[in-house]
């Protein structure tokens, strides 16, 4: 299957016609048709692959507004994509899709510490935000571990996480407002500038929603004061239960960090090969941990954490002595994805979030599946949230490991549902975990779902197959529950393949 | 006039009766500790369900800082049970008000700034529609993208959409220290030089010619961020463990207003609201305190709707006000998903949900 011609769908599409109004509306360089060129847009950066009709790049409201009244005039849907680092598919189009790529909206509008709020548009990148903030001393705290490259917009659609959520909370909790534009071309903004709003929480809603009610125009998101201080911590443990129990140690000691990433020898390895940060290449595992606040506050935690981790046996502690220092330990952590390139030239990884205390039976549980389908697995996650990234390594050329591969992240998605958690603590659910919906979710929630989704996008036009399994269908509470890979990947929408 | 009750035992319970309300077109409306209720629209109904028999704690684990109850909890006893392990859930509300009812009326904690807001608490809701369905959203870890955000969805809903019978909440370690600095003066000024000031205050709330800076943390913290106080003005008074706040000078009026607006015009609101009022400095809450719903109602929200904020009534008559919310055929629709023969207290809500 893994090089089979795409076939499209929505037939009836003008796919020319809409290609003219768009020129017309955005100006030539405002939409994309060359096949080879759309190419580019065939995928985020998960393993999924689908194709589009057409690419748009509005530079502003009204250009988005012009973008999603010619996809419903022409019979096309809409894909909106920040970035595209996704790594659900969330972004990855299917069939004539017209994808609008938001990266030519990327002004900071307006900066208010007085209100604690800024407004952005989104294709303004993360780390940009931060950056700009900074002089004001507050920050946009979500961070994702792709914040040079990631988009707000895309954060949002994603509600996106990263190690500081842990103490400062995800994406929906620093967006006040959004203004989106609906499936019909109308502009509604959602949310307020004040800390309450009239009616039901759509904002809350939008959030998270990955691109399937709306396009997401203009971003308010609230301002954290920078923290006056901050003390980064490394330590090293001689086993990886040792190294998750120091973790369980600090919550309960009543400490909330504002992160907590542990990483194991394999990642530790990639990563210190990259990053030369000095990790301890022979350790276990790691645990970089942060607090911050008030100087005092600093002290009396990092106190705290420390005694934790030599509880538990760390070899040594490392404290960063400088901003700089502070940097090079989290360029490693934050640069783990890149650096398991040289374990292998493909990699797949699942974001399933388990209960903190179920952290070691889950981990082990994670090698085992590993070592039985003889595969490389290597871990880097938000130890704090209970958030794994279980990080499978591979050649996709070597016939067979793509299946070996599919089979393993299933079984370790099942793994992480019997212990009691969720599928995804931030990627999204996008295409490539959406058949898993049905192991966390019975028919009657999925319908509500859907009912949820068709009271924004009332024709389904907004980036189709995506977030729910193709069974799930207001009003219709029979459905299939649990399939195997083979079925799952027979069920992948027409014109996409792994 | 009293309404006749119902007092389901079971989530079982809660689906039988609202099956069988929709299918005969009775109103009901859910309610638990009736602290809450006079946020929103006032309209007739024909059947209170009360959720108090909902009580249990499924799932408590304190190394997860996650608690799984049933929504009729009274939120003094989740207190109660969450401080023996050192925790809380951040509310600040009445301690016979129900978890659900807090979470349905979206009632925040004023430490707001330091603890954030109830619909950042909420992880998983269990909700029963007005058919009779059982739907779960979210799920019971501190962080999770896996669907869309029905705990935020019914938070603040206003029992239009269904009965929270189930909620799993957020919770976190109670802080080491408590301290309240109460400064005397002209209350805006002050309180805006304090805000400024004292790094990471839980709350900053002016009200006539007082200011209470809430503090809480480690210790030497609290220490710290009192000697920053000290430096605005000498004259402070310092309440160790005290209640926050200590006065509420709006809070015996008849008819008592949540305004929220954006924190920079807050004093501007407040300068205007006579002798009744609290502004949560930074925030951009103002309580304001009014002798009846009449006259004086409207032309408080004609500023509030000048200064781009809203101003529901949240004890006495009055109900939500203007504006109507945005994107109403969509509301509409949501209402329709969720409580399909419209039983749910239709009317109550925002733009008349």
């Amino acid at each position: 299957m893994a090089e089979a011609a795409p076939r499209t769908e929505g037939r009836g599409a003008d796919v020319e016609g809409a290609r003219r109004a768009l020129a017309a509306a955005l100006g030539p360089d405002g939409v994309l048709a060359d096949p080879l060129a759309l190419r580019i847009y065939a995928r985020d950066a998960s393993m999924v692959e689908g194709g589009c009709a057409l690419v748009a790049f509005p530079r502003s409201v009204e250009d988005v507004q012009a973008c999603v009244r010619i996809a419903a005039g022409h019979g096309l849907p809409i894909v909106p994509r920040g970035s595209g680092t996704g790594l659900a598919g969330g972004a990855t189009p299917i069939g004539d899709a017209l994808v609008v790529a938001t990266a030519r909206m990327h002004r900071i509008l307006e900066v208010r510490p007085e209100d604690r709020l800024a407004w952005v548009e989104p294709g303004v990148l993360n780390l940009d935000l931060a950056t700009a903030l900074r002089p004001t001393g507050f920050t946009y705290a979500p961070d994702p571990s792709s914040q040079q490259s990631c988009s707000i917009g895309g954060n949002v659609n994603t509600n996106a996480g990263g190690p500081h959520c842990l103490a400062y909370g995800v994406t929906s909790n620093h967006v006040l407002a959004v203004d989106v534009v609906l499936p019909d071309g109308r502009l509604e903004r959602f949310g307020s500038e004040g800390p309450e709003w009239p009616g039901l929480d759509l904002r809350g809603i939008v959030v998270g929603s990955e691109g399937t009610l709306g396009i997401v125009a203009r971003i308010c998101v609230r301002l954290t004061p920078l923290p006056p201080a901050t003390r980064t911590m490394l330590f090293d443990f001689p086993t990886v239960e040792a190294c998750a129990q120091t973790v369980t140690d600090v919550i309960a000691a009543g400490v909330v960090p504002a992160a907590i990433e542990m990483m194991d020898h394999g990642i530790v390895v990639a990563a210190e090969a990259f990053a030369h940060a000095g990790y301890p290449t022979d350790a276990a595992a790691i645990l970089i941990v942060e607090v911050d606040g008030l100087p005092e506050a600093v002290e009396a935690q990092g106190r705290a954490v420390e005694a934790a981790a030599r509880r538990n046996g760390t070899r040594h502690v490392r404290v960063a002595a400088d901003e700089a220092e502070r940097a090079l330990i989290w360029k490693g952590r934050k640069n783990a994805f890149g650096a398991v390139a040289r374990i292998a030239p493909h990699y797949h990884l699942h974001d399933c979030v388990v209960p903190r205390t179920k952290l070691v039976e889950v981990l082990s549980g994670v090698y085992r599946i590993a070592r039985r389908h003889d595969l490389v697995v290597t871990n880097v996650f938000h130890a704090g949230d209970g958030n794994l990234h279980p990080l499978l390594s591979f050649d996709r050329r070597v016939p067979g490991t793509l299946e070996r591969v599919l089979r393993a992240s299933e079984e370790i998605v099942r793994l992480c549902v019997e212990a009691g958690g969720v599928l995804s603590g931030e990627h999204g659910i996008g295409l490539e975990k959406r058949d898993f919906m049905p192991l966390v979710f019975s028919a009657e929630d999925l319908a509500a779902q859907d009912c949820l989704r068709g009271a924004f996008d009332p024709d389904r036009r907004m980036n189709p197959h995506k977030v729910l399994p193709a069974g799930a269908r207001c009003g219709d509470f029979a459905m299939a529950r649990g399939r195997s890979v083979e079925e799952a990947l027979a069920r992948m929408p027409e014109g996409s393949w792994i | 006039m009293a309404v006749p009750t119902l007092h389901p035992h079971t989530k079982a319970d809660v689906r039988a009766m609202l099956r069988e309300a929709s299918g005969r077109g009775t109103r009901v409306l859910v309610t638990g500790g009736h602290r809450h209720l006079d946020k929103g629209n006032p309209v007739p109904v024909d059947v209170e369900l009360w959720t108090t028999q909902l009580d249990r704690i499924v799932a408590y684990e304190p190394a997860d800082m996650v608690a799984v109850v049933e929504a009729g909890i009274r939120v003094g006893h989740l207190a109660a049970v969450l401080g023996e392990r050192g925790q809380e859930w951040p509310v600040d509300q009445p301690a016979d008000a129900t978890v659900g009812g807090v979470i349905a009326a979206g009632a925040s904690s004023p430490r707001r700034l330091r603890v954030g807001a109830v619909r950042d608490s909420v992880l998983e809701v269990e909700v029963v529609t007005g058919d009779g369905r059982l739907v779960k959203g979210g799920g019971r870890t501190v962080k999770n993208v896996t669907g869309y955000d029905l705990p935020r969805l019914l938070t603040g809903s206003l029992g239009t959409l269904g009965a929270i019978v189930q909620v799993a909440l957020k919770v976190r370690p109670l802080p080491r220290a408590r301290r309240t600095l109460v400064a005397r003066g002209d209350a805006l000024d002050l309180g805006r030089r304090l805000l400024e000031a004292v790094p990471l205050a839980a709350a900053v709330l002016a009200s006539p010619g007082t200011v209470e800076v809430r503090l809480e943390g480690w210790p030497a913290e609290v220490e710290a961020q009192t000697a920053a106080a000290r430096r605005v003005t000498s004259e402070l008074l310092v309440l160790e463990e005290a209640d926050f706040p200590t006065v509420r000078p709006w809070q015996d009026a008849p008819v008592v207003v949540e305004a929220a607006l954006p924190p920079s015009r807050a004093p501007a609101l407040a300068a205007a609201a006579g002798e009744a009022w609290g502004a949560l400095l930074g925030a951009g809450i103002v309580w304001v305190g009014l002798p009846s719903a009449d006259g004086a109602l409207s032309g408080l929200r004609a500023r509030v709707a000048e200064l781009g904020g809203i101003a529901p009534v949240v004890r006495g008559p009055g109900g939500l006000g203007e504006p109507p919310p945005p994107a109403m055929d969509v509301q509409r629709r949501l209402k329709a998903a969720f409580d399909p023969r419209g039983i749910l207290a239709p009317g109550r809500g925002w733009g008349g949900l």
